[in-house]
């Protein structure tokens, strides 16, 4: 197997930007990469590119709008889509392609920018899209699902209210230093204790919003490219994983699950990790940075759990005891994680990977995880459908 | 000209989801005969790995289940959520039927602080409002069982 790397990666800055197009911040996130890589457009002979749902026909076939603006050279362009997990869908690709030889460099590039107000159902055909169930019959939006799954793990294992405002007032001290944050204000337990309800046992501040962003990878296994680049970052392994059946979590869009597991929690999640941990040939014991997928304050207890940091019902002593922080055992989301970010639903696992890459190139300041070596990037999307990159200097 | 059918009083808003005709509400599962899964909608479809597929019968799910979670939904769900007022908060419950499988739905409960993991509750209808003919167009919902 090729050995490759990322030589460049680039982000637009997370935010909202209702005046702004895909295109327009997708390109920046590109120039930032290429600029990075010290990669010319031309020797970029592929793109993975995220499908930009809300954007029409152009948001579709975003890569070759996106190729435009820098100029068509005749590569292969795809674009991919796999929700919240459609960023690690076209890394997979990118790496796929140059792992097969097809390439030696390649663009993974995700963009979005969401529709103003909130997320609803975009079919009116409850018979083939579910999603339409859940919002006409049930009034379910997204963090009534997360909240459903948050309640039974406080019966199940005691999380307090505290330990869910404790993971806002940790993130918020990393998205407080981290200039592409959206948010950026710091909190305390008592000032996120005493947020909104907004999903009972949810607060505001203890799920993440939506918002717009773009970001861009450059793959290489080039030895010119890796030579040149500042630092490269090796990938170990870049997976995707689907749900196994059985799995007892009640998906977003569904509205009926399985009264007996046979599969855990978050199964998809459970596959895509495994999967990364045989390929790349180590284990979570291994992992000295986590970016994992806190749509909201339960996910961040449920992910350390799924992804094996630690045995079921022991995340919240793991928060309480420091371990999750930078500095700890294991530094999880040290970028401020869509807590400060937000969900920007095409670009998000790309942004995970570029987070996670630039704390193994030492680049994060005053949230650098010390001596960071190993990085993984962990995301969740809808309908069972999850990707895991694992990165290595 | 004389009427030949009544008017229904109560229509639901997407069909073959729910069925109300007899005394009790009961919600549309079906079960494959081959791997045994129950699924919902009935025309949703959700196999074991390996099933042949064969023998899918329609199931009506038992009237009461348990309570496996629930919460309180402080904003008003966006459209295509529609209901004639602002009933925001209202409860959200996942329950249990004693066939196998969890289905979700709305808590219709006066008092929602009140609500606990293990309570009985029985499936019932909801209307979410009213149509231009009059009639009540409904949902399934839960309520507990006193
Ligand atoms: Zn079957």
């Amino acid at each position: 197997m090729r050995e490759i790397s990322i030589v460049g990666v680039g982000l637009h800055p997370w935010g909202k930007f209702k005046d702004k197009t895909f295109i327009e911040i997708g390109t920046v996130a590109i120039a930032n990469a290429l600029k990075d890589a010290g990669v010319e457009w031309k020797d970029v002979q592929a793109i993975f590119s995220g499908i930009y749902i809300y954007g029409g026909n152009a948001g579709h076939i975003s890569g070759q709008y996106l190729e435009s603006v820098f100029g068509e050279t005749g590569i292969p362009v795809v674009n991919v889509y796999n929700a919240c997990a459609t960023g690690s869908a076209a890394l997979r690709m990118a790496y796929n392609s140059i792992a097969a030889g097809e390439v030696d460099t390649a663009l993974a590039v995700g963009v979005d920018i969401s529709p103003e107000g909130f997320l609803s159902a975009k079919s009116d055909n409850p018979r083939q899209d579910r999603d339409v169930l859940r919002w006409r019959m049930a009034g379910m939006p997204n963090p009534v699902y997360w909240a459903l799954e948050c309640r039974k793990r406080m019966a199940r294992y005691g999380t307090s209210d505290e330990d869910l405002a404790r993971v806002k007032v940790v993130l918020s001290q990393y998205g407080a230093k981290n200039p592409n944050a959206r948010y950026k204000k710091t909190y305390t337990l008592e000032e996120v204790m005493n947020s909104l309800m907004v999903c009972d046992p949810l607060r505001l501040l203890e799920v993440c919003a939506t918002s717009d962003g773009a970001a861009a990878v450059i793959l290489s296994a080039s030895p010119g490219a890796v030579k040149k680049a500042d630092r490269p970052v090796k990938i170990a392994a870049t997976t995707m994983g689907s749900a196994l059946y059985g799995d007892p979590t009640l998906r977003i869009s569904a509205l009926s699950a399985p009264a007996a597991a046979e599969a855990p929690l978050l199964s998809e999640s459970y596959s895509a990790s495994r999967q990364a941990y045989k390929k790349a040939g180590i284990g979570p014991e291994d992992i000295d940075v986590l970016e994992l997928p806190d749509n909201s304050s339960w996910h961040y207890l449920q992910y350390l759990e799924t992804c094996g940091f630690c045995g079921e019902g022991e995340a919240e002593k793991m928060l309480r005891d420091g371990q999750t922080q930078i500095g700890g055992r294991l530094a999880v989301c040290p970028s401020g994680g869509f807590s400060s970010f937000g969900e920007a639903i095409g670009a998000q696992a790309i942004w995970q990977v570029v987070e996670a890459s630039n704390q193994l190139r030492g680049r994060c300041g005053e949230r650098q995880v010390p001596d960071a070596k190993v990085a993984m990037a962990q995301t969740y999307g809808l309908m069972g459908n999850s990707g895991t990159t694992i990165l290595k200097v | 000209m004389e009427k030949t059918q009544t008017q229904k009083a109560r229509v639901p808003a997407l069909p073959d989801l729910f069925d109300f005709s007899g005394d009790s509400v009961r919600i549309r599962s079906a079960r494959c005969g081959s791997c045994g899964t129950y699924f919902f909608p009935e025309y949703h479809a959700q196999h074991r790995s390996g099933c042949s597929r064969e023998g899918v019968e329609p199931v009506l799910l038992s009237n009461s289940g348990k309570l496996a979670s629930y919460t309180i939904e402080h904003y008003m769900c966006p459209p295509p959520f529609k209901t004639a007022e602002n009933i925001s908060p209202y409860g959200i419950g996942l329950v249990e039927f004693p066939e196998g499988i969890q289905v979700a739905g709305l808590i219709m409960e006066s008092d929602l602080d009140a609500l606990q993991i293990g309570q009985e509750v029985e499936t019932i209808t909801y209307a979410l409002y009213r149509n231009e003919e009059g009639q009540d167009v409904v949902t399934w919902a839960f309520r507990v069982l006193k």
